[in-house]
């Protein structure tokens, strides 16, 4: 659609404008609010203009401590969520991957039951399931782990479900000439699917990294040693000061940590990510 | 020595379709074999069951004399061209045709070697690092036979490689696909359902029909003396003209007014054939039947002209002519023809075996 009329044209840049202004905004105060002294915030106005207190905030928060409640420094938490968020992500690709794989190309007993059942658990998520699940981490005495942090989130039947729709739009002809060169089951998965389903990855990648890194309730509930919580959980706890003022510029900080590395992938990835959702080449 | 042997082969499908009753054929080292017939004759399931994709329900294969039902496809030594290429898109041609030796376990050295000579007989060298997607139809096809040339196998499958290609490059593979496979000397099987394509290629044709071979014969045996009116029908193009008639002590009548005198001792209901092409003009004196023309094709070398048998009958008879150089008769004209008796084809109207 191509027209050429000058108050369109205004009213669709306007559109924009807003839009971006709205987006902006809350990061532009958090950047701003970051390089503020101690108690700015209290005066009861935000600032809108950067203060003089930037380099000396960032490297407290990053290196000696989050402040309020939290003793541990920022950068430990940053560790943690990565390795939460890479954690979540990797798992959930592997397995999801590998279950794809059997269910399209082997034949066995109940396939399709197995298949339903997977897609079913798309109706349970983390919060519908945590009473159990927490029990079974407790249980398992994994209670304050990484793998007690990552485990209970990496079966994905979304993930699944997409591996299956790209698995099976790999045309017979060529699982067959793949036969015929000699490839078994485990070449046939690493010479032939994984690379054919790259971009599939990078975009479940993307997705799945943001999901893990963005976990709330469920790190919250089996944490309870600082030495495991996350950047995202730790934000709220930063807010919950037992009395005295909540110190906003280092808030602020950790705010703009928390939103650095899901950005780094999304801008990393992009380009990946777009043809893993068009699907170009097959 | 016999290269590939099916014994009483057959096919029934887990859903109880009987694809293929049972076919024997044996075929010798070197031989080009082309399966023909209707779409969903079978050819493809027959093709695949050789291959090891299919598994084989009834019967024996055998390849050097080793049985190989049970064997996986990659144990069977054979290679196989498809339809729509199946070729790896993540890989350069060069990958693509190494594959199948590198799960071998062929040396790189050696690879390498294989790799160049076959693409230099099929003209791929500057290709070689380029990924399928960035090729032509006629060279991903060519890069699909280099595949299955460097494995140099005992036995090649086709199925139906060329029915991709525009009609000009069909021709130019086909003429290349023999000379290969006349150098390579390697047994061949190859499935089309274009006769032409089968006639120029065959050293031995087999007509399917409803997954049963009609005919196993060299196309001109197939031509000359074609076993069944379904071979008759199938062989030849535009395909051979079948009339009803009654064999009797007159000859061959093929309504009360129309009868051509033969001498034959069988007696019956019958069904008389003639290529169109064996069909000759002639006059009123010395013709043996005369056609209503009904519509003509021009074609420059040849014209062929359809027509309705002018015999009396209710039933319109329709007869296709074939002449050579061009024609004009006016449409509703009345054209005589004389069919020479040694280019009769005579049928038994009811098992459709040949007389
Ligand atoms: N997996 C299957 N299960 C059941 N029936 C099948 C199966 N595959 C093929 N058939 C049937 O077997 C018959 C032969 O199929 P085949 O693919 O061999 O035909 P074809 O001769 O290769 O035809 P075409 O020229 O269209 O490729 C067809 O009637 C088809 O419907
Ligand atoms: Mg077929």
């Amino acid at each position: 659609m191509i027209e050429n009329r000058p108050w369109l044209r205004f009213f669709s840049h306007l559109i924009l404008v807003v839009g971006v202004f709205l987006v902006a905004l809350p990061v532009w105060v958090a950047l701003v609010g970051s390089t503020q002294p101690e108690g700015s915030f209290n005066s009861g106005s935000i600032p809108m203009w950067f203060g003089d207190q930037g380099v000396q905030n960032w490297a407290h928060v990053l290196f000696a401590e989050a402040g309020s409640t939290l003793q541990i420094p920022v950068w430990h938490l940053l560790l943690n969520s990565l390795v939460m968020a890479l954690g979540i992500t990797l798992g959930k690709i592997a397995i999801s991957i590998v279950s794809a794989y059997a269910i399209v190309f082997f034949r066995f007993p109940f396939r399709g039951v197995i298949f339903w059942i997977i897609f079913i658990t798309l109706m349970l998520p983390v919060e519908v399931r945590i009473v159990p699940t927490y029990q079974v981490i407790a249980n398992l005495d994994m209670l304050n782990s990484y793998s007690g942090l990552i485990l209970p989130l990496i079966a994905s039947a979304t993930a699944t479900f997409l591996f299956r729709q790209c698995f099976m739009s790999i045309p017979g002809e060529l699982v067959e000439a793949a036969r015929i060169d000699g490839a078994g089951p485990i070449r046939f998965f690493f010479d032939i699917l994984l690379p054919m389903s790259r971009t599939n990855i990078a975009a479940l990648f993307v997705i799945m990294f943001i999901y893990g890194w963005n976990q709330y309730l469920w790190p919250l509930i089996i944490t309870t040693d600082d030495t495991y919580y996350t950047l995202v959980m730790s934000i709220k706890s930063m807010l919950s000061v037992p009395d005295g003022d909540i110190q906003w510029n280092y808030v602020m900080v950790t705010t703009l940590l928390a939103m650095l590395p899901p950005v780094a992938v999304v801008v990393g990835m992009q380009k990946l990510f777009v043809k893993g959702l068009v699907d170009a080449e097959k | 020595m016999t290269d590939l042997v099916l014994e009483n082969i057959g096919k029934t499908y887990p859903n109880g379709y009987q694809a293929i009753p049972s076919i024997d054929l044996s075929i010798e080292e070197g031989e080009f074999i082309v399966l023909v017939g209707p779409s969903g004759c079978g050819k493809s399931t027959l093709l695949r069951m050789v291959a090891g994709l299919e598994t084989i329900t009834q019967g024996d294969l055998l390849i050097k004399g080793n049985r190989v039902n049970d064997k996986e496809p990659a144990d069977r030594d054979i290679a196989m061209v498809f339809q729509n290429y199946a070729l790896y898109p993540h890989m350069t041609v060069r990958a693509n045709m190494e594959y199948g030796l590198k799960n071998r376990g062929v040396s790189k050295q050696e690879r390498h070697n294989k790799v160049m000579d076959v693409a230099a007989m099929l003209g791929l060298d500057e290709l070689l690092e380029r990924r399928p997607g960035q090729l032509s139809g006629g060279q991903r096809q060519r890069v699909a036979m280099g595949r299955a040339m460097v494995r140099d196998p005992k036995v090649f499958l086709f199925d139906e490689p060329l029915s991709n290609l525009d009609a000009k490059l069909r021709v130019q593979m086909r003429v290349e696909i023999r000379q290969l496979q006349r150098k390579l000397a390697t047994t061949t099987l190859y499935v089309t359902h274009d006769q032409v394509e089968a006639m120029t290629l065959a050293d031995r044709l087999v007509v399917l029909n409803k997954g049963k071979a009609e005919q196993i014969g060299t196309p001109m045996e197939l031509y000359d003396k074609p076993a069944t009116t379904f071979v008759a029908e199938f062989i030849g193009s535009p395909s051979m003209n079948l009339l009803d008639g009654m064999l009797t002590e007159r000859g061959i009548a093929l309504s009360d007014r129309l009868a051509l005198p033969m001498a034959h001792d069988y007696r019956g209901a019958i069904k008389w054939g003639i290529r169109p092409e064996h069909l000759q003009q002639s006059d009123a004196v010395n013709g043996d039947f005369s056609l209503q023309v009904q519509a003509v094709e021009s074609l420059g070398a040849e014209t062929l002209i359809h027509g309705v048998l002018e015999d009396g009958a209710e039933q319109p008879n329709p007869i296709v002519v074939r002449l050579s150089g061009p024609h004009l008769p006016d449409i509703g004209s009345r054209m005589w023809l004389t069919a020479p008796l040694q280019h009769w084809h005579l049928f038994d109207a009811i098992t459709q075996q040949r007389l």
